[in-house]
């Protein structure tokens, strides 16, 4: 893919002058170019292999309170004229949004980051090639562990985005960027059962990826997974490898600290804002500059520049995450984080980190009386969001602990409980791990008291 | 079009493919949303694309792009041949399909009111008037309300280098409310009429959101959010379950529409949505459910969201028994997946939710078929048990086993009547031990249900399909997960 902010500069001015032309008041504009390759194993072949280029453009305009929007994935400028015509038109029928206040104007964005620091050359010129040559080599590195891998699962890929936010009040913000993945379950078979375990990284560069060390991370989870036993439901304590952490960040952030949410009387920290709900070792925050990540932003979907955004510190909750027209309702300046999706928004945080510790797996496993290890959970989903209760599964990989010590692998199980609840206390964080095997940057920890509901014989 | 199509299947011919297929798609989608009296969505997309498949060195390549000119068909249709090939390399044994007749047909669903033709202002002006009326019913109390309308239509062009030329247009309109009543001391209630997830769709025309009645279903809705504010919460126990369509949609899509697929059984999705306990050893032995569980996949039942000519690689759509009599007998399949167990033909089970997207095995209409009872007789036959309607949560395991729903609302049933209201009502089952209890399906409340939401593959996509069903009743069910119901609730 070559980038070239140019002709997105060209497209964004003309979206915006053709606004004017038509009425708007105030005028929105955000174009995306999107290249992305996906190379997807499933028993230990190429099973999908694609590519995908795509262009969107989606206009916003304003006529006074009234709004309409269009997306369109082309870039001619007879058919973008007629999605910006739509616009104008759908907006004059519009009923008003008595909540807007304004598109932001101008902004200053970070100098501290550089844009040509999200980019990788070698995420930019990788070629189908490069991802089957690292397909083999997580098969055969995966295969190399234990005679009972019987498959390898998962995904190669590589994206690079450029993306240009103008508004008709000066908003003049682009940036590009690559990135790569690669997600691995190994599973392995020896005629009684089947086990599985499961790896991931994430880099910028997508030849800087750890295929081998993922391949065989999640073989040995695989082959350590026989013998595989029941636990029945009660309270255990839960040693969370990273993965397991981020995913329940996604969801503690989705449901409790968008002001969406909260203003919509979702949000489990509704009229808890300053209250201690959870551990002091906790500090939870988003912070799109932060260098350890692997996907950075100076700005968010509406073009407003990120800023780091305190969530939980010391176990006090801080700070909701707004944009502009959730923080207009509440009378506060956005923090930057819109999120745009499918033609509709909402304030998310992201880009989150938690503070790491002095603590280990060794040692949280040695520390445990009656717990659980898990490597990351599957189809989680908020039961009751305004309590904070989540459900989930465990999957690839998870041991009952014992007297500080791993007996058995466990069959799956539910977990059914309360963020309020479960990370109200936590025994101890571990330091952070080399792979990023989750968008987030968190580290493992093990909590005292985890509710498991269920499991595969209910 | 016809040029474009074959320019393309040339080149991948000439670049030395032993298959390949297009598909030329447009997209319109129109999109309402009124939120707390003000609009929240009024978007309109156009998506237009193409997709090349390819066969190259007995890999599967595919390539796509937002760009339909000459020049980008001739890059892209390179660019999936090599990504064939390079998937080639890696294959033990080169991919084989099943046999399909090449066609040149068009089909259409059927519509009597063009969803795009009617004024957007109509549509905004039925929305706002629900707004309204949701709020109005008792400001006090209903705090969050939500309207919604989608039209979507899509424009497919299908031709393969078997000779097949395809041309279709699927539509589909509907849409819904939500409310939410929040009284001091007691948890928000959220309800929502027809059906959660923005309401219901249906492969029709403008007139299906009309026939929703939605105003007249305004006062039910908010009364009955009001009333789940006083309510009990659901007890923690086993007992006798009644589960309606709106909640038995989801309970069919999740545990019989995904272990059905058979990529997700043979492995494909292994590494992200799972695998399946339905395996093909199974087939023909496997006892899914009790003798009145009949389940199909049917892409040609009328007005379902998964109602369609042909599927992505040109297959007609057929009629496929996936349980009979509660044994497990078909899966959903695609030319390379019926091949690989030995099926004589694909279910016609493709599908590519955007043009740049690779035909995944979807759901179409997962039908459990109807029973030989009345809702009513079933209630009046029910000593004791609870009713659940109205999807909230969801969560299965992997393999598409263990379960556990929350709906939005339910009812004691004690001695045959409908009794008190029961908030955050949750169950949790095994698959096959739940569909072994079921012993009444209704006929006449059996409708196709439609949801726009069903997420699978990776890259990521979201397929719209259908769920025919009435009510259901299953036996010795555990409910009350949350273990929310206290001494007060009286229920413990």
């Amino acid at each position: 893919m070559e980038f070239n902010k140019e002709l997105l500069l060209e497209k964004g001015q003309f979206v915006l002058k053709e606004a004017e032309k038509l009425g708007a008041t105030q005028a929105e504009v955000t174009i995306s170019m999107r290249n992305s390759a996906l190379t997807r194993l499933a028993n230990s072949i190429i099973d999908q292999n694609v590519a995908e280029r795509h262009a969107t453009v989606s206009t916003i305009i304003y006529i006074g309170k009234k709004k309409g929007s269009t997306s369109v994935e082309v870039l001619d400028k007879d058919s973008l004229k007629q999605a910006i015509e739509q616009a104008a038109k759908i907006a004059k029928i519009s009923p008003e949004n008595k909540d807007f206040k304004s598109l932001p104007g101008p902004q200053k964005y970070s100098t501290e980051i550089s844009i040509e620091d999200f980019v990788s050359k070698n995420t930019l010129n990788a070629t189908p090639e490069q991802r089957a040559e690292f397909a083999t080599l997580a098969i055969d590195s995966a295969h190399a562990i234990d005679k009972r891998i019987n498959a390898v699962a998962g995904a190669i890929s590589h994206i690079a985005v450029e993306n240009l936010i103008m508004n008709s009040l000066g908003v003049e913000a682009y940036e590009k960027g690559t990135g790569s993945n690669v997600n691995l379950t190994v599973l392995a078979e020896d005629g009684k059962e089947q086990t599985a375990g499961w790896s991931a990284d994430n880099r910028k560069d997508f030849t800087e990826l750890h295929i081998q060390e993922v391949a065989e991370k999640a073989a040995r989870k695989a082959a350590d997974g026989f013998g595989m036993k029941y636990l029945e439901p009660g309270e255990y304590e839960v040693i969370l490898e990273p993965a397991a952490v981020g995913g329940l960040m996604f969801f503690m952030s989705y449901f409790g600290f968008s002001a969406m949410m909260y203003q919509d009387y979702i949000s489990f920290l509704r009229d808890k804002i300053g209250d201690k709900l959870f551990s002091e070792k906790l500090n939870l925050w988003d912070d799109s500059f932060d260098k350890r990540l692997v996907y950075q932003a100076l700005f968010d979907d509406e073009g407003y520049p990120k800023s780091k955004l305190e969530m939980i510190t010391k176990g006090v909750v801080k700070n909701l995450a707004y944009d502009t027209l959730t923080a207009d309702k509440d009378g506060v300046k956005s923090t930057g984080h819109n999120a745009k999706f499918r033609g509709r928004s909402m304030p998310f945080p992201g880009n989150l980190l938690i503070s790491d510790g002095n603590s280990n797996l060794d040692e949280m496993i040695a520390e445990t009386k009656n717990g659980i290890l898990v490597t990351h959970f599957h189809y989680q989903n908020a039961v009751n969001p305004t309590k904070g209760i989540f459900t989930g599964l465990t999957r690839d990989g998870a041991w009952y602990v014992k007297n500080g010590e791993i007996q058995y692998p466990l069959r799956t199980l539910r977990y059914t409980d309360s963020v309020l609840k479960f990370l109200a206390n936590i025994d101890l964080i571990g330091k952070y791990m080399d792979l990023n095997d989750t968008q987030a940057k968190v580290p493992p920890m093990k909590l005292p008291a985890f509710t498991i509901s269920g499991s595969q014989k209910e | 079009m016809r040029d474009l199509t074959e320019k393309a299947l040339e080149t991948c011919s000439k670049e030395g493919a032993s298959y390949a297929d297009i598909r030329i798609v447009t997209i319109k989608d129109e999109d309402i949303s009124i939120k707390r009296g003000n609009i929240q969505a009024l978007n309109i997309t156009n998506i237009k694309g193409f997709g090349i498949r390819t066969i190259a060195n007995g890999g599967l390549g595919f390539a796509g792009s937002y760009l339909v000119t000459p020049e980008e068909i001739k890059r892209v249709a390179k660019l999936a041949v090599r990504i064939g090939k390079a998937s080639g390399a890696t294959r033990k044994k080169p991919i084989e399909f099943v046999d399909v007749k090449a066609v040149e047909d068009s089909y259409k669903t059927p519509f009597k009111k063009d969803p795009f033709s009617v004024p957007t202002e109509e549509k905004i002006e039925i929305l706002v008037e629900v707004d309204k009326r949701l709020k109005e019913y008792n400001p006090d109390v209903i705090k969050m309300t939500q309207s919604d309308y989608r039209g979507h239509r899509e424009e497919k062009i299908f031709a393969s280098t078997e000779g097949a030329y395809i041309t279709q247009q699927i539509t589909f309109a509907g849409g819904g409310f939500s409310c939410t009543a929040i009284s001091p001391g007691t948890q928000p209630q959220r309800r929502s009429f027809p059906g959660s997830f923005r309401g219901n769709f249906s492969a029709e025309g403008y007139e299906y959101f009309e026939s929703l009645n939605l105003l007249e279903n305004v006062e039910k809705t908010a009364k009955e959010a009001i009333a789940l504010t006083e309510a009990k919460a659901c007890p923690t126990e086993k007992t006798t379950l009644l589960i309606d369509g709106h909640q038995l949609m989801l309970q069919i899509h999740e545990s019989c529409g995904h272990p059905t697929e058979l990529d997700r059984v043979l492995g494909t999705e292994a590494a992200f949505a799972g695998t399946s306990f339905m395996t093909p050893d199974l087939l023909g032995k496997l006892q899914y459910g009790s003798e009145h569980v009949n389940m199909v996949a049917d892409s040609t039942s009328l007005t379902g969201l998964g109602t369609y000519g042909y599927d992505d690689e040109g297959v007609k759509a057929k009629k496929v028994d996936l349980v009979r009599e509660g044994l497990f007998v078909g899966y959903q399949s695609s030319r390379e997946t019926a091949a690989i167990i030995g099926l004589e033909e694909s279910s016609a089970g493709m599908r590519a939710d955007n043009p740049q997207k690779l035909p995944l095995v979807r759901m179409v209409n997962i039908n459990l078929e109807p029973g030989d009872w009345k809702r009513d007789e079933i209630i009046a036959d029910t000593k004791k048990g609870i009713l659940m309607s109205t999807n909230k949560s969801w969560s299965i395991d992997d393999k598409r086993l263990n379960f556990q729903f929350g709906t939005e609302i339910a009812w004691e049933i004690v001695n045959g009547e409908i009794s008190n209201i029961i908030r955050s009502p949750t169950y949790t089952a095994i698959t096959p031990e739940f569909w072994g209890s079921m012993d009444a399906h209704s006929k006449d409340d059996w409708k196709l249900l439609g949801t726009p939401n069903c997420g699978k593959g990776q890259p990521g996509q979201v397929m719209y399909v259908g769920h025919g069903c009435g009510t259901a009743r299953f036996h010795n069910v555990r409910v009350g997960i949350t273990k929310e119901a206290t001494a007060t609730d009286g229920v413990q």
